[in-house]
This record gives C-alpha cells, sequence and structure tokens, in this order.
C-alpha cells in the first residue's frame, strides 16, 4: 500500500548498501519466506532463528540440531521450515507451535534439503558421499528413495571394456546440490563432476544429463518462475541457463536444451564465488566472492557487471536476495553476522508540508480565473461539500498490489511470542542507550530478547561494546 | 422480480464491464487488466517484476500529471452531473419515503416500494446511474476471488441501512471510559477507563471476565492484537501494558516505556508484530512487540498525538494531532509519505483507515468526519451531524451484509462466504458530544441511523464489528448494541419496547423514519433481501 504514496522506490532494484545488521549467534545458512516477512537464520551451534523482516527481531527459535546448520527451505505457506544440518538430520519445523514435525536421520552430513514447492511433506535431499535422496514424509514413516548420481548413457551398444570405464567413472558422480524444479516434477541435480542432472521425481530416473562445468557444482538455484537457472561451480564460473519446460505434454527427454545464457567470472582476479543467488525477479545475479570482502552483482540482460557492494570487512558466505524487494542478506563468515543491504530513500520534504511541491523545474505560476475571488464562507463550504460527490469504495482491496494473494490469500499467520527468554551462550549485546551497548548478563532474556541491531558501521560498534562490557544500567 | 433480475444483470459480457472501467477508472490500467490475469491464475504465475513495473508506471504518471491526469476531470465532470441529479432529486425521495413510512410489514412496503419505482421514471434513471458506478468498484474483487457467482450482487446499489438496536449495558467502571474496543475475533469487549482499569467483557453475554489492574493513572487507549490473545493499554502514567486476556495478567511483565508524556493511542500491526503509540509528548513509537522494544521514534508533530492506525497490510501508519495534521508513515522506513491537513486547521482527535486501506478518515473537532484519499491528498467526504469541538472522541468503519443476520458469528462467516457482497454495506459510526451515536453511509453521507441519548453526557467511543456496536462514555457505561436486519423489523414494536425496559434514558429508536432516509436511494435491494430471507 505504501507503493502508491512512493515512486522513486521501484526505481533502483538492486541493494545500495547496509541498512541492518542483526546477529544472533553465528550464523552459517540464510533462506527467506516466500513472502519476504520472514527471515530464516542457521547458525553454527545448530539453532534456528526466524527473524521478522518488519521489527527486524527474532520472532521464533528453533532448538534441536546439534551441529552447524547448512541448508534451510520454507514450505510455500511459510508454516513448515526445513532445516538440515551437518549432524546427519534434517528437521521440519512447525512454526505454528515452534516443534519438530518431523525428523528424518541420515547417515552423512547434508549439502541441501529442498522441500518440494508445493508438498512440504516432501523433500530432496544432497548429501556428503551418499547419492541423493528423495524423502516422503506423508506416511508416519518417512520413505527415503534413492536417486541416481551416474549420468545417463546413451551408446547402449558400446564394448565391454567401454562400458567398464564408463561404470568406473559413474562411481565416482556424486550428487553436491539439488533442487526442485518450479511445478515439483522434476528434480535437478549437480554432481562433483560437473554433471547435471535432471531427474524425474516420479519415476526417479534421470532423464537427461549433461556436463556443464569442469568442477564441483555448489549451488544450485532458481528464478521464481523456475525458467532460470543458476549455477555455481568451483570452476569460479558462474553460469545461467535457460531452463527448458519440463512439464510440458509429451516431452521427449532426448530433444532436452539448456542453453547456457551467461558466465559470470572475474578474469582479473580469479575470484572463485562462496554462494549465488539470483534477484526477486531474476533480473540479477549477486555473488559472495571467497576470501574477499565485496558482493558482486550482474545484471543478466547484457551479462554486465553492475555493482560491487564493499561493507563488512570481512568475507561473506551465504547471500539470498528478497523474494520480492531489492534487499540482500549476507551472512559473515567471521562474525556470524547478517548484513541486510537494501536502498534508501531520502525523506522527501514536501510530504511533511502538504502545501509545497517538489518540482523538477521552475514552473510558471498561472492565476486561476477565480482564485481569488472573495465568497462568503458557507457558499465555500456548501460548494466544497457538493464538490465531494465521487463514488468512493472504501472496502474492495485493490487486487494490483499485492503479493500475498499469491501466496494464497490467508495463509499461515506466525503467532507473536512474548517469551523468546532462553538466553543465547553466546555473547549478545544489549542496547543500553543510543550508541552504547553493553554485554547480556547471565539469566537475563526472561523479558523476552532484545537482538541487538547495530545501525550503520557493524565493525565500529563491535569495538565501542567491547570497550564498555563491564558497564551496567 | 428482482430475484429474476439480478442473475440477468450479473453475468453481463465482459467487453461491456470493461467498457465501463475505461470510462471511470481511465488512469489505472493495472486494474483494467486484472481480470485476465485473475483467470488464468492457477496457471503460471505472473511475475513480480511486471506488477512492479506496472504500479511504477502508474505513480510516476501520476506524479508527473500532477495528480490532475484528464481522466479525472472527466470524471469529475460527470460527477458533477450526477450531483446535479442527486441535488434534484431529494424531494422525491423524501416523498418516496414518506410514503413508504406507514407500512408495517415488509411485504406490504416491497409492493408499495415497486409500484413507486415504475412510477417516477427519475428514480430509475438515478438507480442506472448508480448502478454503473458500482458495477466498476466491486467487480475487480469479485473477479480476482473468482467464486461465487451464486451470492447475487444486485445491479442496483443498495444503501447500508444499519439498524442497531441496544442489548446490554454493561456497568462496573468509577469513572469515564475514553475508549471501547471489540475484539478482531469478536467475542471480547475491552474498554479502558479513566479510573485507571481495564474491564474485558464477552461481546455475547456481557459478562465481566476479567479487570486488568496496574496502571497508575487513567487509561486512554486499549488496542487488540489481531489474534484476539493479547491486549494492549496506554495511559497516562506514561507505561504501555502489554496484558494476556485469558490469564488477565500482563503478558510481559515489564511495561514499554519510553514515552515522556501521557500515551493517548495505540494500535497493532495487522500481523501483530509491531504497536504504533502516540503520546502526548508528540512522537509516534512503533514497538518491536515480541522484544518489547521501541524500534522507532517519528517526530510526528507539534501536538499531542491523538490518533493512530494501521493500514490493513500494516506498511503505513496514519496519524493525527490536534495541531490539525494527519500524517502517513512508512512503517518499514518511518519516513513520512504524506501530510494531510484541511484549509480550517481543525484539530483532530482520531484516526482511522478505510477497511480497505485506501482512505483515511479523521475526526476533528470542527464537528466534521472527513475521509481523506491520501494518495492525492483530498477531503474526498465531509460527514456531518454530530457534535464534537470539545472532546477526543473516535468511532470507525462498519461493514454490513445484506443478508447480515442477528448473529455476530453468522455475520462473520457470511462476509467471508460473499465477500461480493460487502461492498454494499459501508458505514461510518460515531459518537457525539450530546450522548448519540450516528451512522453515515460511507458513499452517500447521509446520515443513516441515530441512536439517540445512548450516554448521559459526552460519548466518547463507538467501535463496530459485524452486528455488534459497543459505546463508551462519560457516565462509565458502555452499551452494547446489536444488528437487527430488515426481516426482523416486523417485530419493531417489540423491539422498541424491549428498548425501552433495558435502557432507561435510550429514546425509542427512529426504526422506520430514519434508515429510510437513507434508503431513499433504491428500494429494491430491500426487497431482496426480503425475498431471500421469505424462502
Amino acid at each position: 500500500m505504501n507503493l502508491l504514496l512512493s515512486d522513486d522506490y521501484l526505481l533502483q532494484d538492486y541493494p545500495e548498501n547496509i541498512t541492518n545488521t542483526i546477529r544472533s549467534g553465528h550464523t552459517t545458512c540464510l533462506r527467506f519466506n516466500r513472502k519476504g516477512d520472514y527471515l530464516a537464520s542457521g547458525r553454527v551451534d545448530g539453532t534456528v532463528v526466524v527473524w521478522d523482516l518488519e521489527t527486524m527481531g527474532v520472532a521464533r527459535k528453533l532448538r534441536g540440531h546439534r551441529a552447524a546448520i547448512t541448508s534451510l527451505s520454507w514450505s510455500r505457506c511459510g508454516q513448515y521450515l526445513l532445516s538440515a544440518c551437518q549432524g546427519w538430520r534434517a528437521v521440519l519445523w512447525d512454526l505454528q507451535d515452534g516443534t519438530r514435525y518431523r525428523e528424518v536421520r541420515f547417515r552423512a552430513p547434508i549439502y541441501t534439503a529442498d522441500l518440494h514447492p508445493w508438498n512440504h511433506n516432501k523433500f530432496v535431499a544432497s548429501i556428503f558421499d551418499e547419492a541423493p535422496s528423495l524423502v516422503d514424509m506423508t506416511t508416519p514413516s518417512d520413505v527415503k528413495h534413492t536417486l541416481p548420481s551416474a549420468p545417463k548413457r546413451t551408446n547402449t551398444d558400446a564394448d565391454a571394456a567401454t562400458k567398464e570405464k564408463q561404470a568406473k567413472e559413474d562411481a565416482k558422480q556424486m550428487t553436491t546440490a539439488t533442487v526442485w524444479t518450479a511445478t515439483g516434477d522434476h528434480i535437478l541435480a549437480g554432481t562433483n563432476k560437473g554433471r547435471f542432472n535432471i531427474i524425474d521425481a516420479n519415476t526417479h530416473e534421470i532423464i537427461w544429463s549433461e556436463k556443464i562445468c569442469s568442477s564441483v557444482v555448489t549451488t544450485l538455484r532458481l528464478t521464481g518462475s523456475g525458467r532460470e537457472l543458476l549455477v555455481n561451480s568451483q570452476d569460479r564460473i558462474i553460469r545461467t541457463f535457460h531452463l527448458p519446460n519440463l512439464s510440458a505434454e509429451g516431452l521427449d527427454p532426448d530433444t532436452i536444451q539448456m542453453p547456457l545464457e551467461h558466465k559470470f567470472q572475474d578474469v582479473v582476479n580469479r575470484l572463485s564465488w562462496n554462494h549465488v543467488t539470483f534477484s526477486a525477479t531474476g533480473e540479477y545475479v549477486a555473488a559472495s566472492t571467497y576470501n574477499n570482502h565485496e558482493l558482486y552483482i550482474w545484471e543478466r540482460n547484457h551479462g554486465s557487471l553492475v555493482r560491487m557492494l564493499e561493507g563488512p570487512k570481512e568475507e561473506q558466505g551465504v547471500i539470498e536476495w528478497h523474494p520480492h524487494r531489492a534487499l540482500l542478506a549476507a551472512c559473515g563468515l567471521e562474525t556470524g553476522r547478517i548484513y541486510i543491504w537494501s536502498v534508501t530513500t531520502p525523506q522527501r520534504w514536501s510530504a511533511l508540508a502538504p502545501d509545497f511541491v517538489e518540482v523538477e523545474e521552475n514552473v510558471e505560476y498561472i492565476e486561476k480565473e477565480d482564485e481569488f475571488d472573495i465568497h462568503p464562507q458557507e457558499e465555500i463550504n456548501k460548494r466544497r461539500l457538493d464538490r465531494e460527490d465521487e463514488d468512493i469504495d472504501v472496502l474492495t482491496v485493490d487486487p494490483s498490489k499485492g503479493y500475498d494473494e499469491e501466496v494464497g490469500g490467508e495463509g499461515f499467520r506466525m503467532p507473536v511470542l512474548f517469551n523468546l527468554g532462553e538466553s543465547d551462550s553466546e555473547e549478545e549485546f544489549v542496547a543500553v542507550s543510543t550508541g552504547t551497548v553493553r554485554r547480556r548478563s547471565l539469566g537475563e532474556g526472561q523479558e523476552g530478547e532484545a537482538p541487538v541491531e547495530e545501525k550503520a558501521v557493524g565493525g565500529k560498534k563491535t569495538i565501542a561494546a567491547k570497550g564498555t562490557k563491564g558497564r551496567r544500567r | 422480480m428482482t430475484v429474476d433480475s439480478t442473475p440477468t444483470a450479473l453475468p453481463e459480457p465482459p467487453t461491456k464491464r470493461r467498457k465501463i472501467h475505461d470510462d471511470s477508472t481511465g488512469s489505472t490500467p493495472q486494474r483494467f487488466d486484472t481480470p485476465d490475469k485473475a483467470a488464468d491464475k492457477h496457471g503460471l504465475r505472473v511475475s513480480v517484476r511486471e506488477k512492479e513495473l506496472d504500479s511504477r508506471s502508474i505513480s510516476q504518471s501520476r506524479s508527473r500529471s500532477g495528480s490532475r491526469s484528464p481522466s479525472r476531470e472527466r470524471r469529475q465532470e460527470t460527477d458533477y452531473y450526477s450531483s446535479d441529479r442527486r441535488s434534484r432529486s431529494p424531494s422525491s425521495s423524501r416523498s418516496r419515503s414518506r410514503s413508504r413510512s406507514p407500512r408495517s410489514s415488509s411485504r406490504s412496503r416491497t409492493s408499495s416500494s415497486r409500484r413507486f419505482r415504475s412510477a417516477s421514471p427519475r428514480s430509475r434513471l438515478r438507480s442506472l446511474s448508480r448502478s454503473r458506478s458500482d458495477l466498476r468498484s466491486p467487480s475487480p474483487l469479485r473477479d480476482v476471488l473468482g467464486h461465487d457467482p451464486s451470492s447475487a450482487t444486485p445491479p442496483a446499489r443498495q444503501p447500508v441501512r444499519p439498524h442497531y438496536v441496544p442489548r446490554m449495558v454493561l456497568t462496573g467502571h468509577s469513572k469515564a471510559i475514553s475508549q471501547v474496543r471489540i475484539s478482531p475475533d469478536g467475542r471480547w469487549i475491552a474498554s479502558a477507563s479513566a479510573d485507571g482499569t481495564i474491564r474485558i467483557w464477552e461481546a455475547a453475554t456481557g459478562a465481566h471476565m476479567d479487570t486488568l489492574v496496574g496502571h497508575m493513572a487513567g487509561v486512554s487507549a486499549v488496542a487488540w492484537a489481531p489474534d484476539s490473545q493479547t491486549l494492549a493499554t496506554g495511559s497516562d502514567d506514561k507505561a504501555i501494558r502489554l496484558w494476556d486476556r485469558v490469564t488477565g495478567r500482563p503478558a510481559r511483565v515489564k511495561p514499554l516505556l519510553g514515552h515522556h508524556n501521557y500515551v493517548y493511542c495505540l494500535a497493532f500491526s495487522p500481523k501483530g508484530n509491531i504497536l504504533a503509540s502516540g503520546s502526548y509528548d508528540e512522537a509516534v513509537f512503533l514497538w518491536d512487540v515480541r522484544a518489547g522494544r521501541q524500534m522507532r521514534s517519528l517526530p510526528a508533530h507539534s501536538d499531542p498525538v491523538s490518533g493512530i492506525d494501521f493500514c490493513c497490510d500494516g506498511t503505513l501508519v496514519v496519524s493525527c494531532s490536534t495541531d490539525g495534521l494527519t500524517r502517513i508513515w512508512d512503517t518499514s522506513t518511518g519516513q513520512c509519505l504524506r501530510t494531510m491537513v484541511h484549509e480550517d486547521n481543525p484539530p483532530n482527535t482520531s484516526v482511522c483507515f478505510a477497511p480497505n486501506g485506501r482512505y483515511v478518515l479523521t475526526f476533528s473537532m470542527d464537528s466534521c468526519l472527513r475521509l481523506w484519499d491520501y494518495v492525492s491528498g483530498t477531503v474526498k467526504k465531509t460527514y456531518q451531524g454530530h457534535e464534537n469541538s470539545k472532546f477526543s472522541i473516535g468511532g470507525c468503519f462498519g461493514t454490513l451484509t445484506p443478508t447480515a443476520t442477528t448473529t455476530a458469528i453468522d455475520a462473520e462467516e457470511d462476509g467471508v462466504k460473499n465477500n461480493s457482497n460487502i461492498g454494499e454495506g459501508a458505514f461510518i459510526a460515531a459518537p457525539s458530544e450530546d450522548g448519540d451515536i450516528v451512522l453515515w453511509d460511507v458513499k452517500t453521507k447521509r446520515v443513516v441511523q441515530r441512536v439517540r441519548g445512548a450516554h448521559d453526557g459526552v460519548c466518547f467511543w463507538v467501535d463496530v464489528h459485524g452486528d455488534t456496536m459497543v459505546s463508551a462514555g462519560q457516565d462509565g457505561q458502555i452499551k452494547v448494541y446489536r444488528h437487527r436486519g430488515p426481516d426482523a423489523s416486523s417485530d419493531d414494536d417489540a423491539v422498541n419496547g424491549k428498548v425501552n425496559g433495558v435502557a432507561s434514558g435510550i429514546k425509542a429508536l427512529d426504526v422506520n423514519g430514519t434508515p429510510a432516509d437513507g434508503v431513499s436511494g433504491s428500494v429494491t435491494p430491500l426487497m431482496d433481501v426480503d425475498v431471500k430471507k421469505e424462502e
């Protein structure tokens, strides 16, 4: 609704500066929900924290994992959150009451776990040194389907020697990243040898595969529409592809083509990329850099670099773009802080004074014919009231604006909790007054938790905080 | 006959409707193309980007053309004509209402009115023009929802016809009551009083559930969280307290402290995660409800902040002050997006958003309520008829579905079921300093009901939820009213008798006369309802 009143907002559609720094423990993993009002963060200690982006405060804390969170995935409705950790477990949380809805154990650490886009009882996981798994939790005991990693071979008539060689090669293929297509009919998988497989979710068979890069595929991302694919690989190149419509009627897997669109790389510095993300509409691609502090933003239309975001003096790991705003969340690798990058617009001063208008250029004042005519007050009032004859609709909600409708109208509403009491073992700072913070004392936080919101330059604040840590209220 | 006429009128060929769109709201192409989008809603989703662009182009065009696009001028012109028509029509309408008033049973009314309608060609003309303008407004909603073709929206405008009759008087507060609010689920009533307590009542029975004691001074504001489980109260002791409704205990041990002067008004965001407070210290604070932390302080006004509200999607906050200004704030950035002030600069005492968040209603101390279009910054409607020059009063919007039944729960279900009908019944309820409660039709600005002498002395606050209306006043009493649909009007006498029995000092309501005044526009919908009820 605020879009009705601001136009300059939308002119810039990629973030420019850090608007917030939030912290709860050491964050390693981030994911926005579909509606974009909550941000889930996974910590090193295995706690999952759900942030309310409106208040920039903690909305829920989910405890249950004992190792660092590696992957997070929201259900479409926003009520369920799947988290996977290095401790061989994946947990599906019900955010209505914060309980563990389901828990699934694996035999190795999990790289990624991705919830089915429409059905929160299914997810696909890629596992360290094991075959990827499609987990169906519809029934009380979950069913795991093992998915293949070996590429699809077409040359069935090859001789024994070749076959043996291929089998050897295939045995080395390990899936490192999996993601659902937008419809949920297929699973996209990347392997450690740079191969890309499309797996049918029903038959669990690879219907198409190709070598798309020369090294391990680390990240696979899709745009909201599911038509573009973003691949990060350890060969220091980020690739975007056009994904064919896999749900088309009578699709022949042999005719699938996945044209490469762009290759993003830093040829000069030979940078490698920690994590990549599409912007809300897929118009931009953002990446965090390995051993470097900057975030890179490319524009996908021409494939040009539009922006390098510099801010915190630390390398950043996982980055996530907000599902419909020009807002980026990135987590620092050293401090574990979450940096929120966004667009700030200056206050329009004309908004404060109703009789002022901001004009681009000088406007010649033209007096209206009757502007200074003198009328009796009653006459003016009467005229004014008579003019108020427009038809007013105070009930119909303008359907054009909402993202809410897309998510499905009502949807899930997260309860507002007061007793997020369980204090954190790690140091967290309490704001004492503007500019000063102090360390949280033990046992405090029964009264609800005040997450530190360090505005502007986070680094300086920390120093200040350390200096004043003995201070008491 | 009317029942027959409705279905034929409804499935109009889309081209025609589109034409109407074209005529009236030529400036908004996005509304123009929503029906098509809605059609393939279940197919591939429309990309977000497209929408953004869409809205951007609109806002830009608006700003560039200096808020006077040609289409708007045209519209004004047509409005002018219609006003012309309207100004001519009262004579006919009044005579009609008079002719209708003697009838006592609903059936005789239908026949007489129908006859009347056919007799006067002008009235038909008018209802036609109305139907056109009306078709435009509710249709996008109907299209998007894409369901319920069955609940027939009468093509003719059905004026809202509130008919609230007193049901209960709740006593207990020892001093004047500053605010009374019904919980979002309609089950509870909370009242804040100058005696420093807050009381919770059950809306259906009037049973006193709890008294919240803790404030050190009079309580001027109370707000319900959207889940109806939590209450926020603001007091002259400068504190804001959050209460658990179920236990009646503070939901958080420490109150929200930060205001330097009396806390005067409160509002929860639609998600319940943000609380906005306005104070005598002239600032608006936004609180993170979960953490009990002050999120933002807005240097809002140069006089006490007297009213505050959130819009339905939570992105905007409106605040008003006795300095005469009404300001719209962006929740996420804390920036002021718009300031509205009326020429005469009367002090504002309360403000609320329209149910769809598109307009803002201000209560000002020149005995006027003003409905502002905050995008253009102009007054769209002025409602007069109550008295307000000394005290801070506040009311709200109310909606009635044409099929509204006598229980609140039913009304709620109805509201969910036939959303398309909601557009038919928006009204505004406001208290008056002479103790009355006045209800206006939003579109026609006419008083559609006046509850006389609801309170001894000033009536401070009115709140409406579906079929229930509550009011509170200087006399420390809370009155609960219940809407009675037109079908129940046959036993009006009985109701009136009961009214006099229950609430002494409440004069018999002008049941037949007053609402009829507002109905004058078209009588058909009334019959429509009646017919439905009889089935």
